[in-house]
């Protein structure tokens, strides 16, 4: 279904802004150093919004939350509001959530189904395809001699999908959503192609705010378990029963991986997430299933399927596999995010074991979920120290597991051993930093080289 | 009342469909409802639309596609924000397969509306 606009986009951009100065000082991640600059700082906030969220592939959709022409939902890239539609011809597209007029927003809900959009301040009414159809006394435009076919809803540059994931990027210049995902897709399979029928969301989206900075949400989930046999602890002894499995102990049986700043951290205990959601049914459909997902998808990623593990997709979506939450920290601020989240089932899952998933979602990584509530609180705190002065000055250590770089695994992307390790989160500052230095995406550096097809 | 004129073949116009047809010098929307035919002004009443463009919903309104303004199809009448005047409606006459339209005479339930 790969969209792109290849008609002059009409969005005139400014020139790029300047750089901010010696970004490179704000990182050494050779030596397991950052800056406290990048949680903080305004200025690296509106370059982000520029060379991280208007340059990316953002996730924006699952394709089961549109399934009939018409159907839409509302969304952000980066702080930009976009709504994504599905075509009468079966394809989706994208377009900005305002009116080209006055620059009203066009659609207030959420979700739905439209025949068309039309804005409240002058009536201006757009079709599912983004054209400009008429609008309120039309007639008095007409002897203007206004060009309706120049005054559409502006489009998104490029939308496609993976595995029922759909992504956009606002960027022409971007590389293909393969070339972008690239040998992270193998592991994106483990998880949204582990059964025939594929993956759906359920229920609706869940929201919230927190006070931190997008980049905390997106490096705990990018690679950090640490914290949970810390931070979790208590959580999990009143969902289990019992600690967090002591995951430090048993480095050969698990991993880092990452591609293009993607990273998931992993074991092979098959059910370890779906354990802390306490339902029986949940594991038994698990056990069951994981035989067949080996047949599929060999042995390995087999034992992913609701393993202990996080997923965070550069820049800022993330998934639990077993847990089965997906969601993406929108930014606003330097200092907060507006969390959105669903739950995500097999398609072909027995209904009671999709409702189990649903409260178990609920219980443990909604607001007042048994989990999402310790995250929440510690990385509001590890933003808001940083209004301090002298204290954002000093460093920050990120040098957890330098030397588990692994070569001989056979595994795409870069694999690391044990998922206690902070390689993720280097990869993923790396890719950080080399979007923000550059000024187009020509000239950020290709770190990772694909051993997956990436033509469409 | 004037000579009948061909508007369109039954088989040509699916039941639940709406088609622009050009007659006598105007644009006429013609729809199929329920094997019924009915013709009105193709023009909205409210701004600039053609409502064969548009879709029938609630078995037999024609919702503008321009602002989803509604008009009830048998009388014209106009239902919904921002349509406030009704549509001219034309009286069909159904020959065998074909489908005439009296660009002189309303349709009947437009008559018994007013």
């Amino acid at each position: 279904m790969c969209n792109a606009n290849d008609t002059q986009p009409r969005l005139k951009r400014r020139p790029v802004g300047r750089s901010v100065e010696h970004l490179e000082q704000l990182m050494d991640l050779e030596h397991g150093r950052m800056s406290r600059d990048v949680f903080w700082d305004r200025d690296i906030y509106e370059q982000e919004l520029e060379r991280i969220f208007a340059r990316c592939w953002l996730f924006v959709a699952h394709e089961s939350q549109i399934p009939k022409a018409g159907d839409y939902v509302s969304t952000y890239m980066g702080e930009d509001n976009v709504l994504i539609v599905r075509q009468k011809d079966g394809s989706v597209r994208g377009f900005l959530n305002t009116c080209p007029h006055r620059g009203n927003k066009v659609c207030f809900a959420d979700l739905g189904n439209a025949r068309q959009f039309v804005c409240n301040y002058h009536g201006w009414a757009f079709g599912i395809d983004g054209a400009l159809k008429g609008m309120h006394a039309s007639s008095a435009y007409e002897e203007s001699g206004l060009d309706k076919s120049a005054h559409g809803l502006h489009p998104v540059a490029q939308i496609d999908s993976y595995r029922g994931l759909i992504f956009a990027t606002l960027d022409p210049q971007a590389p293909s959503l393969a070339e972008y995902l690239g040998d992270f897709r193998y592991y994106l399979d483990a998880i949204f192609d582990m059964d025939e029928g594929g993956t759906e969301f359920i229920g609706g989206c869940v929201k919230s705010v927190i006070q931190c900075n997008w980049k905390f949400a997106s490096e705990n989930f990018v690679g950090d378990i640490l914290h949970a046999g810390w931070t979790h602890d208590s959580g999990a002894k009143a969902m289990v029963g019992g600690p967090v499995a002591e995951v430090h102990k048993f480095p050969e049986q698990s991993y880092h991986v990452n591609f293009n700043g993607h990273g998931w951290e992993f074991n092979q205990d098959i059910v370890g997430n779906a354990a802390t959601l306490g339902d029986k049914e949940i594991m038994k459909y698990l056990y069951v299933l994981q035989p067949k997902v080996a047949e599929r998808l060999g042995e390995l990623r087999s034992k992913m399927i609701g393993a202990i593990s996080s997923c965070t997709l550069f820049p800022n979506s993330s998934f639990l596999p077993g847990q089965n939450t997906f969601r993406t920290w929108h930014p606003r601020g330097p200092g907060a995010i507006e969390l959105h989240t669903w739950t995500f089932v097999n398609r072909n899952a027995p209904q009671a074991v999709k409702d189990a998933w649903r409260k178990g979602t609920m219980m443990t990584f909604s607001p007042s979920g048994v989990f999402e509530m310790d995250d929440g609180e510690n990385w509001e705190y590890s933003t808001r120290t940083n209004s301090g002065f002298v204290t954002r000055q000093q460093d920050l250590y990120l040098g957890l597991g330098h030397e588990t770089r692994l070569t001989d695994t056979g595994l795409p992307g870069n694999v690391y051993r044990g998922q206690i390790n902070e390689a993720n989160q280097r990869a993923f500052y790396q890719r950080w930093f080399d979007l923000m230095e550059a000024p187009s995406w020509g000239c950020v550096p290709q770190r990772d080289v694909a051993t997956m097809e990436v033509k469409a | 009342m004037a000579e009948p004129i061909f508007l369109i073949k039954k088989s040509d116009l699916d039941a639940g469909c709406v088609r622009r047809v050009e007659c006598g010098g105007q644009a006429l929307a013609v729809y199929n409802l329920g094997g019924c035919f009915y013709a009105t002004q193709d023009g909205c009443t409210h701004a600039t639309a053609s409502l064969s463009e548009g879709e029938i919903i609630d078995d037999d309104c024609i919702a503008c596609p321009v602002h989803d303004g509604t008009f009830h199809i048998p009388s014209g009448q106009a239902m919904s924000f921002p349509c406030e005047h009704a549509l001219r409606t034309f009286k069909v006459i159904e020959q065998g397969d074909e489908v005439l339209v009296d660009l002189e005479q309303e349709a009947d339930e437009a008559a018994d509306a007013i």
